[in-house]
This record gives structure tokens, sequence and C-alpha cells, in this order.
């Protein structure tokens, strides 16, 4: 009966006090001490962790489930081998030799054994030969918010790598390695009405979701193997050939590490008063409109390591660059990093399978030697990589959404963060010789070249595709996100997003959360849209130019897009498959007759005549006489395919230098502007600003009229490309030819 | 004809210099094919007038009018792309007729006029220049599998298995890529290009027996002709490189400037046409100093007849009798 009245309250509560609360330190449900022993030859791990746990919820527990993600490596029926075709990113498994799993031996609970209640489950297929998801039955409920401890042995045996975890030679990389607890989730915790278990099966583009705690590991292993992990080390002892290693760190849900005897280890420190940049501070505390000070407060020094292949040795300084930059500009926009170390790992050029890849503290980059060469020295794909993977440390990481069920809460906003930092640092993240490069931010805008097939939200294995959950997870939330931004303006889209991060860090939020976040800061707490008016517009009349020629000055955010736009695009991107696409229909300029011809009010015949007979024509005086004086009469359309309305600048531009800007709200399907003017149309842009980053097609958004002069930019391109051509056909004469 | 004491390279320069007719009818060729890539793309970057990126594109390098036109226009450029292969063939085979009468006409010294007579010297060398041309291709693709990919393979077995990236083998095989490759490809592109000259200055009639003269003519003296090669071959990638730096800094966002650097990389070309007459031109004066010294021929003369001295009177010397103890005498007639 309590729990009746309760429940209902307490769910009333926690979504009343969620825009409001922010935690400075997340709610701890876990706590593992880990030993783990590894035989380097055999490749075969034996672990004991003691795991305590807390139920987290007012409901009686009767079970538990823990996810042994290494067993979709297990054999090829496992849900993850048979959804990546035993592939991922491109990296294949190795059939032959290379499959691993993790068994538990022994659980017990207060001195008795609970492996008679072991139980495999599939949740989300049912697939009876996957052994990723573990059902404990108790042998009594975990009363509300009771603490158990738990002695959990287990073996494991590390697979050849090729998603994410694994080994190749002497080099291991232990990602979800452990016997690790699912997350049960009490009713209120990411909008659930009802309490329950979140424990997913292991799928080829699921990721991962964990509770909160501490950490402490010992590893032991050949003296020879250098170890880096999650956290810092606490102790080291070496006896008989072997060292076992000590690291410990608070406040995560996931803890991974790393041994290879090759590494080399290069170490700097992150120091806010020379690393933090002084402009960067000012440009933030105008946008957010906080003081400098109250920005750097909170910032603190953060020792780096690089664990870097000798071969790649040099190339540390790279990852270097992007790390300060990224701890430096998550700090302003999101929150300072609250952690003490930050470790990256080079994995070898044969094992990057476990490469792109992010922990808590520690992430994996990947690159090759010729990335460090000229002229591909400034293809910056490893800085690219270290600060999409550190991004990952807060998207997913401090704000810990569920990657299982919101794979772009944490893909997406990271792309959209991370392109956001390659290019303020970079310029061009992707530079050639000659000056010839692109943006990130550009590369992930040519998702609008196609449509999806699946809303942006959607379970991680349950998009049509592998590519679909690509295409929507990364580049098209981020383009979506990049839109929004550009509609409501970088003031209030910033203070939105890091009200986002400040209330949801150490917590499990949303998609809906996200959202809630940006409206707040874009429109004013739940603020409704204002109603605009449907069906086309159109602004006709010579008073719309007249004598006032004046160019309408730039607007940076437009008040056209109003909460309930914004609405509507979440809904029809992030829960739909929608899609943009501008265009400019008719572009035109006649000129208008000169002398009146036809029947007057007195029905008198003029400038023609009546009589039906007569053969002559009657010569045009017009047509010499008043050619190319004008006045013009403009019409021009412009057209929205799609369902997504976005306020959009339409800009005509004429003959005499003058232009005339207006911006169309979107609604309707189309929008006619028609005026007479004394100079003759010369083209039409729609969006000039390119704030339409989801137009569907940039190419149909502009039109010149026909004989408007001027320098030609197809034939600057034609002739570059002609030389491009020449240059390959001359170098018939280098090789002898 | 070239002073015996002047280097090869040297000789080379001066061809250069001296034919520049020879070069122009080179560069006519490749500003021909360029003409026909020109109007290929017509179609395909009419979007840049059209479109929203017209200014940008004028101003330079846009990351998002390129990026959008790569993502959004590639079926314009796919339509024009079979007709910039067939101009890449149209090119190659034009190009060994042409370099074939460019030869012919640099051995004979012939400097005006210069069109017309490569086009009919090449007809009578094409077919002979195609054979040594698929020659050296055959060639190029044995060796290479020879020297460089099978060592490289055996490399990859003594890597054993799961070798570490960037090892000592995998660094030996990247070397021994680019250094044995690089050896083997001058070396066949050496005999190749003494080949074309021996047929040039028709000292075989057939690619077969023109590759047997360019093997004489290497004999014991290949680096000296790889040197040459390479010494040329840096000439042009350095004209290459400055022309190209220069059109892209160039930047035009007018008319006139377009003009402007049409202009300019057209020079770029020409000097790069220049330097490849230099470079036959030296391997030409490379290849006579290696010619083997003919015999003198036998010079003819009138016959002319000799004089006849009147013969001296001859003198009769007397008989030598016997002495009369030797011959009996005579019988003593009686008379009786």
């Amino acid at each position: 009966m309590r729990a009746l009245v309760l429940a209902p309250l307490a769910l009333a509560v926690c979504l009343a006090a969620a825009p409001a609360l922010a935690l400075d330190a997340p709610t701890k449900l876990v706590d593992y001490d880990i030993q783990v022993e590894l035989h380097p030859d055999t490749k075969l791990v034996d672990g004991t962790e003691t795991l305590r746990w807390t139920n987290p919820s007012g409901d009686r527990v009767a079970d538990l489930k823990f996810h042994l993600y290494w067993n979709a490596f297990r054999n090829n029926r496992s849900t993850f081998f048979k959804e990546s075709g035993g592939q991922l990113r491109g990296d294949k498994a190795d059939v032959e030799k290379g499959w691993g799993y993790v068994d538990v031996t022994s659980m017990a609970w207060n001195g008795q054994e609970l492996a008679k209640g072991f139980r495999f489950e599939s949740p989300d297929d049912g697939n009876p030969d996957d052994r990723t998801v573990l059902s404990v039955a108790l042998p009594r409920p975990v009363e509300a918010h009771e603490t158990i401890e738990l002695k959990i042995a287990w073996k494991g045996k590390v697979p050849r790598v090729f998603a994410r975890a694994g080994y190749v030679r002497d080099f291991f990389f232990f990602g979800q390695w452990f016997p690790k607890i699912g997350v049960y989730e009490p009713a209120g915790l990411r909008r659930r009405t009802t309490s329950g278990w979140n424990c997913h099966q292991y799928h080829a583009n699921s990721e991962f979701y964990a509770d909160w705690g501490d950490y402490k590991v010992s590893m032991t292993l050949p003296e020879r193997f250098v170890v880096a992990s999650a956290g810092a080390k606490v102790d080291e002892k070496k006896a008989g050939g072997k060292k076992t290693v000590t690291f410990v760190q608070k406040d995560i849900h996931d803890f991974a590490w790393t041994t290879d005897p090759r590494y080399v280890v290069k170490e700097d420190v992150f120091d806010p008063a020379k690393d933090l940049p002084q402009e960067e501070v000012e440009k933030v505390s105008k946008l957010l409109g906080r003081s400098p000070a109250e920005l750097r407060a909170g910032f603190h020094p953060v020792t780096l390591r690089f664990y870097m292949q000798p071969d790649h040795e040099k190339q540390w300084l790279k990852y270097q660059g992007a790390q300060k930059w990224a701890l430096a500009w998550f700090g302003l926009y999101a929150f300072p990093y609250p952690y003490a170390q930050v470790s990256v790992i080079d994995p070898p050029e044969d094992g990057l399978g476990a490469g792109g890849m992010e922990y808590q503290t520690l992430y994996t980059v990947g690159t090759n030697k010729w990335l460090g060469r000229w002229p591909l020295n400034k293809v910056r794909f490893p800085e690219m990589v270290a600060i999409h993977e550190f991004g990952h440390g807060y998207w997913y990481g401090l704000v810990a959404s569920n990657e299982f069920e919101e794979s772009w809460m944490d893909e997406g906003v990271n792309s959209f963060t991370e392109a956001e930092m390659c290019d303020r640092k970079y310029g061009m993240f992707l530079e050639f010789p000659f000056g010839v490069g692109f943006q990130d931010e550009h590369t992930q805008r040519l998702i609008v070249t196609s449509h999806d097939y699946d809303p942006i939200i959607t379970s991680s294995w349950g998009y049509a595709s592998g590519n679909s959950y690509g295409r929507n997870s990364y580049p098209r939330t981020a383009t979506a996100i990049t839109q929004i931004r550009r509609m409501v303006g970088e003031e209030r889209f910033w203070r939105g997003f890091r009200a986002y991060a400040e209330r949801w860090r150490f917590d499990h939020p949303t998609s809906e959360d996200f959202f809630d976040a940006i409206q707040a800061g874009a429109f004013g707490p739940a603020s409704p849209a204002r109603d605009a008016a449907p069906g086309q517009a159109t602004l006709t009349g010579a008073s719309v130019l007249g004598q006032a020629d004046v160019v309408m000055p730039l607007k940076t955010d437009n008040p056209a897009f109003t909460a309930r736009e914004y609405r509507g695009l979440i809904r029809r991107t992030f829960y739909g498959t929608g899609f943009v696409d501008f265009r400019v229909l008719e572009a035109r300029s006649d000129e208008l007759a000169g002398e009146f011809t036809g029947f007057n009010d007195l029905r008198k015949a003029t400038n023609f005549t009546e009589d039906l007979k007569d053969k002559k024509k009657k010569k045009d005086k017009d047509k010499k006489k008043d050619k190319d004086k004008g006045p013009w009469e403009t019409r021009v359309i412009v057209g929205r395919d799609g369902d997504i309305v976005l306020p959009v600048d339409v800009v005509l531009t004429f003959e005499n230098g003058k232009t005339y800007r207006t911006t169309w709200d979107g609604h309707g399907k189309w929008l006619r502007l028609r005026t007479t003017y004394n100079s003759r149309l010369a083209k039409v842009e729609v969006d000039p600003e390119q704030k339409v980053v989801m137009d569907g097609d940039p190419w149909n958004n502009a039109r010149h009229l026909k004989d408007w002069k001027g320098p030609s930019a197809a034939r600057k391109v034609q002739a570059y490309a002609v030389h491009l051509a020449q240059i390959v056909f001359s170098s018939l004469w280098a090789i002898g030819l | 004809m070239t002073s015996k004491k002047s280097s090869p390279f040297s000789a080379g320069l001066s061809s250069a210099l001296a034919f520049p007719r020879l070069a122009g009818v080179l560069w006519l060729l490749l500003a021909a094919v360029g003409l026909l890539v020109y109007v290929a793309l017509k179609g395909a970057v009419k979007p840049f007038d059209d479109g929203p990126f017209r200014e940008a594109i004028l101003q330079g390098w846009s990351s998002w009018g390129m990026a959008s036109w790569i993502g959004f226009k590639s079926r314009e450029m796919a339509v024009s792309m079979p007709v910039i292969y067939f101009c890449a063939l149209v090119f190659f085979l034009l190009h060994l007729y042409v370099t074939a009468g460019v030869l012919r006409v640099l051995v004979l010294g012939v400097h005006r006029p210069v069109l017309r007579r490569v086009l009919s010297e090449g007809a009578s060398l094409f077919r002979p220049t195609l054979w040594a041309t698929l020659r050296f291709a055959i060639s190029l693709a044995f060796w290479e599998a020879l020297l460089v990919a099978a060592p490289l393979s055996l490399f990859e077995k003594l890597a054993g298995d799961d070798p570490i990236p960037n090892d000592v083998w995998a660094v030996t095989s990247e070397l021994w890529t680019v250094v044995v490759g690089a050896i083997v490809l001058f070396n066949v592109m050496a005999r190749y290009d003494l080949a074309r000259i021996a047929l040039a200055k028709d000292d075989a009639p057939t690619a077969r027996g023109a590759y047997r003269v360019a093997k004489e003519r290497l004999r014991g003296a290949r680096p000296s002709a790889i040197g040459l090669l390479l010494a040329w071959l840096v000439v042009s990638a350095v004209l290459q490189v400055l022309f190209t730096n220069l059109g892209i800094r160039m930047n035009p966002s007018t008319g006139a400037g377009l003009a402007l650097f049409v202009v300019v990389r057209q020079l770029g070309f020409f000097l790069l046409a220049m330097s490849r007459v230099g470079f036959w031109g030296a391997l030409m004066a490379w290849e006579e100093a290696r010619r083997p010294v003919p015999l003198p021929m036998p010079v003819w003369k009138p016959w002319v007849p000799e004089k006849v001295a009147a013969p001296e009177p001859a003198v009769l010397e007397p008989a030598v009798e016997p002495a009369p103890e030797d011959v009996p005498a005579p019988p003593q007639e009686q008379l009786g």
C-alpha cells in the first residue's frame, strides 16, 4: 500500500526535480575489487572480484543480471557474431584461432553458492545460443536500498582483437572484460514508469551502459609488460618474474586496461594556467554570460599519459595537442574534467580493432606511420580520433546515457562536439598539399545526400542495418544538432548545451532531457510555440522595395524559429525520417510593356486596329524605343520539399547591385515574391549563409538569370581540372614514355 | 651534332634550347587533349555558376562547396569520366606517335617545318614504337615481379606469423620496394629510350632489333645512362612542382586572372616539353659517345692506267761458247 502511494509521489518528485538538480558526484551503486592474472602465452585470464551492489529502488529484487560481454566472441552463434558477420569496422574475427569467452565459475553471497541459479537470457532477440547476459536467481530478494556483497570467480580467454577487446602478439586490451552487473533502473530514472533491469545483449551495433561506482583492480602478469589502466596506480609488487599492479579509480562506470611490453610512455600535464587559452575563456564568458573567474574555477591539472607504439613514438605530440585542446574546450563548454588523469593508448597497426574506443579516464586512438610523415601529416585523423574518443569521456562517460537504447546521445552529440573542436583548432581536419582540404563538419553534413529509413532514436540493434546505425547515430545527429544551433543562435544554444551537461553529469539522461535543456536555453523554460500562420506567404508590391533600396541586416538567430518549430524539427529528425530541401522554383524578370495597348475605358482602340481585315501589322515601336529601360516585374518562387519546417532567408540581387532580403518561415510548400522595380533581377539565393545545414541539396538554392555576366566559377574549376589532367598526362614524360 | 667534349647533360640543354619548335609540338598535343577534357567537363562544372558557391569558389577553395559537389553532383562527374578516360587513351597513343616523330626530327636536326615533319616521320615509326612500348610494359612487369614482388614474398615469410608492424622486415620490404623498384624501372626505361633512339636513327627497323642495339649501348655503362635519366627527371619534377604551386597561388577570381593563369600554366607545360626534348638530346649525345667506331670505308678512285716506260734496248751478250777444248774440233776437211 505504502509503495502504491509513495511510488507515484517519488516519480512526480523525480520528474519535477529533474530540471533543477545537478550532481557533483554520482550516485554510486557498485564497488568492484577485482584481481586478475593474465597468462600471456595461453591468453587465459583468471579473475576474482568482490562486487558490492546497492539496490537503488524501492523494490525487492529477486534476481541479478550480469553482462558477460566477451561471450560475444565465444562462437559463431552469438548475437554479436550473427549480426556483425564476424567483423566490426572492417576488422574480421579470426575464426580459426581467435575465439574468446568469459565464464563465471562461482558466485557466492553470504557464503552461499549461487551457480545453481545461473541462466543465460536473450531479452532482445531470444537467441538461445547467446551467452552475453547471465541471470542469477537469488535465494532471497535483495531488499529496497540494500547493499549486497558478491564474491565472484571467473575464467576468461582473451579473443584475438577485432571488436574492441583482445590481443595481438603481446598486446592485450581489456575492455568490458569482467562480469559486470547490469543497471537496475528504478521508476523515474530515464523517465521509466516501472522499475526493472536494463541489461541488454551485446549487439554488433551496441555499446555499453552501467552504474556508477568505485573500482580497484589488481593485475598480475609477467614483469616485462607495461600496464596502462583507468585510474591511478597505487601499488606495484614484484615476485618470481611477475608483478602485481593495482589501480584505483572512483566515480566511474567502466574500467579498462591494457598491456604491451612495447609501450613507450610519454607523460605531460594539462596545466590550466598555461593550457587554457585566454581568448577562449573570454569568448565563452560572453557567450554564456559567466565571468572568466567562474569559468576557470573547477579546472585543475590533469596528468596525461600516452602509451605509444615505438614506430609511432613521435606522433604523441599530435595526441598531446589534441588532448589539451579537448580538456580546455570541454571544460568551458560543458564542465571541467573531474578526474586526475587521462591515459591515451596507441594500439599496434594490426591491432586497430581495439583502436578508436572510449573508456573512462582512458581511451584508444589509432594511427599508422605514414600519418606522421609529409604529405599526410596534415591529414589530422589521429587528432580527430583523440578528440572524439576523449569526448566520449563526457558523452557516455560523465553524462552516462544508455548507449544500447539511445546511441545518438553518445555518438551523435560527440560527433557534433568533435567537429566543433577539430574545425576550430585545425581549420581543415583533412588537409592535403596545395591548400586543399575539408572541414569535419562538412564531411558530416554530406549525410543529407541520401534519405534515411530509421529515426535517429532507435535502439542500436533495431536499425535496418549497420549502415543505418552509423548514419543516424553519428553524422545525422551531429547535423541535426548543428541545425538547432544555427536556428536558435550561438548564445542560446551554448547556454542550453552547458546546462544540459552540468545537470546530467554523473547521471543517466534520456533523449528528452537533452531536448528539454536546449529548449530551455533557447526559448526559456517550458515556452509554448508561437502559432505561425499556415499556408503560403506572399510579399507583393513595389512598396517592398520602392525607394528604400537597402540591404537588410544579417540576422544571427531567427525569430521565426520558435519552440514549435524546434519541436517539429525534433519530431521529424530524432523521431522521424524527415528531410528538407529548399529550392528556387522560378525566377524571372520581365520588362513591363511601355505604351498602353488595347481598349480604354471609352472603348476606344489604342495602339491597335479594330479592323480584323486590316492586314497591316502595326510596327512595334516599343521594341526599339524603350528597350531595356524598365521597369521590370520580378517574380520569384521558392519551394520546400520534405516535411521539416524551418525558416529560411531569401535574397534577391538586382543588376544595379541592390539586394532585397526576407525570411520565409517555411510553413507551406512555397513562397512567391513579386515586385516591380527599375532594375532587372540578377540572381536569387535561398539560405545564402547556409544556416539550413540539413538542406537536402544546396545546389538548387540559387539561380542566376541567364544574361547576368560576371566572372565564371565554372570556368575556373574547369581550368583547374584540365590542368590536373594535363599534369597526369604529362607524367608519361617523367616515366620515360 | 654535339661536340665530343661537352657532357650529355649539357648537350641535352643545348638541344632543348635549339629545338623549341619540337617542344612546341609536344605541348600542342598536351594542349589539344586538354581542350577535349575542357569540353568534356563543361556539363559537370556548370552548377558552379548556377549554384550558391559561385562567389566562394572565385575567392578560392571552399570546403563545403567542393565537398557538396562531390557528394551531390557525383553523377554529373561520372558522366564526364568515360570521355576523360577516352582522352587519356587518345593522348597515350598520339603521344607515342608524336614522340617517335620528334625523335626522328631531332636525329635529323631539322628545325623547320617541324610539325609536318614530325607527323610524317612518326607515321613510319609508329608501329615499331608501339611494339617497343608493349615490350617496355611487359619487361617492367616481369622484372618488377621477379626482383621486387618475389623478394617481398620471401621477406613476408621470413617475418613469420604475426610480425610486429614496421619491424625490420617491414622496413626492409618498403625500402626494397622503393629502391629496387626504382632501379628496375630506370633500367627498363633506359633500354626502352635507347631502343626508341635506335629506331629513330634507323639502327634497327624493328623493336626487337632496336632493343638489341640498346642492350649493346648499355653494356658496361648502365649507371651513367640511369644517372642521366634521373637528372632530367629531377628537372621535370622541379618544373612541374614550381608551376603547379604558382598556379595554385594565383587563385584567379576574374576572367583576366583566369586567362593569365592558363597562360602561365601552359608556359609551364611548354618548359616541361622542352625538358623532355632536352632529355632525348642528352641521351642521344650519350648514345653517340657509345657507338662503336666504324671501320674505314674503302675510298673509290678513278682508274688511271699506269705509264709504261720505254723498254731499254736489249743488250745481247755473247753467248758463252764452250771452250774449244770442250768441243771436239770439227773434223778438218781434207781436200784432196
